[in-house]
Parts: structure tokens; sequence; C-alpha cells
């Protein structure tokens, strides 16, 4: 055995079987960005759940050579690769969350004053903009409805809309949606201000009624029912929402209740924030069209932040009892960070003017739109 | 009015690295426009033939679902048809995006020379304002509009029907020798299609939303009228109860009561049977509220305030 030879097969084991070699500088780029959303998720707390794994997810996938997000010589997924398939590609994990997030959600706001349900539609004004503006910029229709639904402000709707038409920008449209909804106390409150004058934001409403049990456990069926038969292409969430909202009121499953709302929810977050994470590999990741999709991220939810509020001045038009045009900014979902922003900016106009369930009723309301505006482009592909 | 902008501007775009995002974004806008192609979305007409009909199957742009193009000829046999990639027709006075499915080229034989042929191409996939654009690129303007009938066929088909002439424009190979080379493909107008859909979706979610909302209002009016029935049947008795006892404690005819034993069991009937109904909390108006009042409050709306503090969505 010569030196020769020696150093040859040092070369070569460097060379295919360690990632020094081959680490590029849009890698260590791209490792950088995971810093940047892990800082922003442990030091700054933004949506800490999902941008931790998701920051570890683009740190690890951004190493050369590891074996990951690719398949193996014999057809078969690698690691991530595998949460991703089965998890995103087959569709199976924002439906899951959808069923966690019904088994967490209190309907009691929302069928107490339904009235609420139109301005969580007029919040989607925003997706819709947004669809018509990046089409100005190239993007495909799928594309632009995968975009425009970030504004939606529902992260799992968001990863189901893109997973099914556009998922090469899963990544980055997961990240805009989950950014800005941790930014929403940043973005929304000089919005809620510049579209209404003090008096407006004293307007104090009536004490919701009560809801009756019976009331609460009929809801998801009505709504199922109806929504599912106006647009059947979004049975998959709404099915999955309404079924954990009956599991939490029909009180006769408590435990399976109990597990769609943390464990199983839980489990599912993490592999759903690796896969999104993983998505982001230099190669894919590195263009212009993610930073345009934040870019429009955020007008998405300014613009949908108006719709809302909007809606409210024109429904006050017509009702006898007027409502509370803070709480029109809660239409964009983002459960329940938005109906606290409502709430926060009515307390500041008068500290005795308590506006949180009133807009819970939107927010929820936006939940149901946004999942409704996705349906309708689903349905608008096929 | 402007202090408000200046403090939107401040809270969103205060974050350096906002700003940062928004400002490359922008001054990249043109760069990324040219950047972005349809490629991801070209479609692969896979061909069959039936009989002297041949079946063309795509997923067209901005579709998730396979559709289906017959073609069929009349005056003419239809030789075959193949798919062509766009780029090579490309022209500045066209946009790639209006032409959702393929180009093809259709080939025609056994044609009186110097004659027409027709050939139809159906689909569900069209609509009533569906063209077919001719590309010839031996003419100084290389697309034409054909002059294609678009007929109405039952179950949502429609038919376009091009009557081409053997070596008139819309024949690419241009010499008169019997046969036809038809190139081109349908085209709908992609901002037409995109702005009509995206005003029907809109308002398609009000209409969602208001339905769900009177299903809702119709629910809560009779779940409420449910409850009102009750508390009436509970009062209803719980009057019947007083006055069976009334009347069985009630002294015999002739014996008169005490005026202030009197005035008592009525203070005291008033005070039971007041006390069954719920009285609204009045709040005296005009003052304010107490500082005990208003942290007795703060601290039941935050208890409640955790029934909504979740994180994960």
């Amino acid at each position: 055995m010569s030196w020769a030879y020696v150093l040859e097969l040092i070369k070569n084991i460097m060379i295919t079987q360690t990632g020094i070699p081959n680490l590029a500088i849009k890698e260590v780029f791209m490792v950088g960005v995971a810093f940047f959303f892990l800082y922003l998720a442990v030091a700054k707390k933004y949506e800490p759940l999902l941008l931790v794994p998701i920051g570890f997810g683009i740190f690890l996938v951004n190493f050369p050579l590891v074996p990951l997000m690719g398949f193996s010589e014999h057809g078969n997924p690698e690691l991530i690769r595998a949460f991703y398939k089965y998890g995103i590609e087959w569709e199976i994990i924002p439906c899951v969350i959808f069923l966690g997030l019904g088994a967490m959600t209190d309907f009691g706001p929302l069928i107490a004053n339904p009235k609420t349900l139109v301005i969580g539609a007029g919040a989607q004004l925003g997706v819709f903009i947004t669809y018509i503006g990046v089409l100005f910029f190239g993007f495909t229709l799928k594309e632009a409805a995968s975009v425009g639904i970030i504004g939606g402000a529902d992260g799992p709707t968001t990863i189901y809309l893109t997973a099914k038409l556009a998922p090469h920008l899963l990544g980055a449209n997961a990240l805009a949606a989950y950014s800005y909804m941790a930014m929403v106390p940043l973005i929304q409150p000089p919005i809620m201000r510049l579209m209404t004058t003090p008096e407006q934001r004293r307007i104090k409403m009536r004490q919701l009624r009560p809801v009756s049990a019976r009331e609460k456990l009929l809801f998801p069926l009505i709504a199922a029912i109806l929504i599912i038969l106006l647009i059947p292409a979004v049975a998959p969430l709404m099915g999955m929402f309404m079924f954990g909202n009956f599991m939490r009121e029909c009180g006769v499953v408590k435990r399976l209740s109990d597990t769609a709302q943390n464990a199983l929810m839980n489990i599912v977050t993490i592999f759903l924030g690796l896969s999104v994470g993983a998505t982001m590999q230099a190669d894919k990741f590195l263009s212009w069209k993610p930073l345009l999709i934040f870019s429009f991220g955020l007008m998405d939810f300014v613009v949908c932040t108006f719709g809302g509020i909007l809606t409210v001045h024109i429904m006050n038009l017509f009702l006898k009892e007027k409502i509370n045009p803070l709480i029109g900014s809660a239409g964009v979902s983002a459960v329940p960070m938005s109906a606290r922003v409502s709430h926060t900016e009515g307390l500041k106009a008068d500290p005795d003017n308590w506006l949180i369930m009133h807009a819970m009723g939107p927010n929820l309301a936006g939940v149901i739109g946004s999942a409704s505006a996705a349906g309708m482009f689903i349905a608008m592909f096929q | 009015m402007n202090a408000t902008a200046g403090r939107i501007f401040g809270h969103v775009f205060g974050k350096w690295w906002t700003a940062v995002i928004l400002a490359t974004a922008l001054t990249a806008a043109p760069a990324a426009w040219a950047a972005f192609g349809e490629v991801i979305e070209k479609p692969v007409p896979e061909f069959s033939r039936q009989g002297d009909r041949i079946s063309a199957k795509l997923i067209p742009r901005a579709k998730s679902t396979s559709v289906q193009i017959q073609f069929s000829a009349a005056g003419a046999e239809l030789l075959d048809v193949a798919g062509l990639d766009f780029e090579k027709a490309e022209r500045p006075e066209v946009d790639v995006k209006n032409f959702k499915s393929a180009l093809f080229v259709i080939h025609l034989g056994d044609v009186i020379p110097g004659g027409e042929a027709k050939v139809s191409l159906t689909s569900d996939f069209f609509i009533s304002s569906t063209q077919f654009y001719v590309f010839n690129e031996t003419l100084p303007q290389s697309w034409i509009i054909s002059d294609a009938a678009n007929l109405t066929l039952p179950d949502r088909m429609q038919e376009l029907v091009v009557t081409v002439k053997d070596g008139g424009p819309l024949d690419s190979d241009g010499k008169v020798d019997g046969r036809i080379t038809l190139v081109g493909g349908p085209r709908d107008s992609f901002w037409g299609y995109a702005l009509g859909t995206l005003f029907i979706r809109f308002f398609g979610i009000f209409i969602v939303l208001t339905i769900l909302m009177l299903g809702m209002i119709i629910s809560g009016l009779f779940f409420q009228w449910l409850a009102r029935r009750k508390v009436a049947g509970v009062d209803k008795t719980t009057a019947d109860g007083a006055f069976q006892i009334a009347k069985e404690k009630a002294p015999p005819p002739g014996v008169r009561m005490d005026p202030a034993m009197a005035a008592a069991v009525a203070a005291a009937l008033h005070l039971h049977l007041a006390g069954a109904a719920v009285s609204p909390v009045l709040k005296p108006s005009g003052s304010a509220p107490g500082s005990w009042s208003l942290q007795g409050r703060a601290q039941m709306m935050a208890e409640r305030l955790l029934v909504f503090n979740r994180k994960n969505h």
C-alpha cells in the first residue's frame, strides 16, 4: 500500500462521505436563516411551537449529503421525506391539526352572535386582492391562490392549500403565514386606529346571550351540513374541524377530545414543522419568489384587517345595535391572537369595554371563512 | 392623519428585517417577473385513437385534474395529432397564459386539392367564449384568430369547428397538395378568468357564510324559544304549587286575617316569586366603577382569556 493510495482513499472519503468539501455558501446562508427563525422563536417567542421545528428543519436539511429529504436507492423516502410524504403530501397533518383545533374551540361566542360570520367573510378580502396582485408578478394561478391564502392567517389551511396547489412554495408560504400571525399585535393596531374614530372604538356591545350545551352540540352538525353541501372541496378540513368540535361538545368522549387537543396535536405539530422546514433546501428556496411571498403576505394581512373592519362599518349602516369596528380585525382568523388585539385596543379606548368575547365571534368566523376560501380555490382548479 | 401614518410605518416597518425584505422584494420585482415561467404547468398531452377520432388527455394550466379533448375531421381524413411546445410558437403578440391547454399540430389528408375541410375539437373544458388561435410561421403575422364556430353540445360539451382551406392561411404547409397542417390551440382570456373568478369566489364566501348565519339564527331562535318554554313551565308549576298550598292553608270562610299578617304573607310571596326570575344586573348610570369592581372584573376576564389562550393555531 503506497502513500498515494492512502491519500487517494482519504480524498475519496472526504469528498463522498463527509459534508465539509461539499458545503456551499448558499447552504451556509440557509443555516443562517434557520438560526434567524430559531432566534425569533426562542428569544422573541414568535409562534415558538411552530417556528422551533420549522427552524430546526431548515437547519438540518441544509447540510450537504444528509439523508433526510431524498429517496433511498430502493425508492424509499428518507426520514423527513417520509414525514413530508405521508403527512403533508397525503394531506393528513393539516386535517389532523384541524381536528385538534375543533376540539379546542368553543363556538359559543359565534353561536350567540351569528352576524359576526359576515365579518369573517369580509376579512378574506386580502386573500383575493393578493391573489390578483401576485399574478402581475408572473405567478401562476395556483401559486397565486396559495400565496393569497396566507392572509387567511390560518397555518394549517395555508399548508393544506399550498401542498395541494403549489408544493414548491410550501416552505415560504408556511413561514410567511406563521411569522405574520406572530406579528399580528404589531401589524393590526395601526390599521385599526386608522380606520376607526375614538367614538367608534368606544362602542359597547350587549352582553352575549348564554348558549345551551344542546345548541353547541348541534352547531358542528349544522355547520358541516351547510358548508360541505355548498363547498364539497373543503370537506377534509371542515369535516375534521367539526368532528373535533363535536367530540368536545358531546361530552361522552372526553379522552378522545383530550387526545385530539393535546397529545395528537403536539405530535403532528412536530412532524408538520420539521417537514415544512425541510422543504427549504438552499437550491430550492433561494430565489426571488420567497421574498415576494413575504412582501405580499404582509400586504395580505393588512388588506384582510382592512376588509374585516370595513365590513363592520358597512354592517353598522344597517344595524340598530352597532358593532364595535375593532372586532372586525379579528375576522382574519389567527385565533386567538387577533381577538386579543381587538380587546386590547378596545380597552385603550375605554378601560371598561371588554371586547374579547365579542371578538371571538369574528375570529372563529375567520377560521371558517379562510377554510371556505381554500375550498373555493381547490374547487377552482379541479 | 400624518401622525397615524407615521405610527403605522413605525409599527410595521420599524422592524429592520421586515423593511429589508420588502425593499429587496420590490427592487427585485422586474427580475422576478422574468424568472417565473409557466414551465411547471406545461401541459403534456397523451393521444389515443378510437376509429376516426383522436383523443388528447392532458392536465391544462391552472388545473389539478386532467381533461379530454376529442379531435375529428369532416371533408378530410384525420391523420394524426401531436402536441407542440409553446416556446416554438412564442411571439410578442401572444401570452402563453391564455393557452391553458397545449398547442396542437393536426395533420389532415385526403383533402380535395384547394378544397376545405372542417376540424372539430370537443371538450367539456372549453367554454362558450373559447376561441381557436392558429399559428402559421410562414405568414408575416404568425398568429391568426380562426373564425372557429363554438357550438354548445349536451353534457356541458363545447365544440370548436375550424374550417381550413388547403393552401390557405390556416394551412401551415402553405401548399395546395391535398394535405393540411393546422397548428394552433384553444385560447381563453387569462385575466378575464382570473378577475371573474376573483369576484365570484369572494362573494361566494359571503354567500356561504350568510347561509350559515341564517341557519344559526333560525336554530338560535328555536333554542331560545325552547328555553323560554322551559322557564315558563317551571314558573307555572311554581305558581300552581303556591296556589294549591294557599288553598289548603286558607282559613275557613268568615275568619278574617290580621292585616299585618296579610301584608307579611304578601311580601313573602312577592319576594319568593321575584326570586325565581333572574334580574339583570343594573349598572348605575353616570358613575365610574369602583377600583374593587374593576379589579374583580379584570381577574374574571383574565381567567376567561386562559380558555382561549392556545398557541398552536
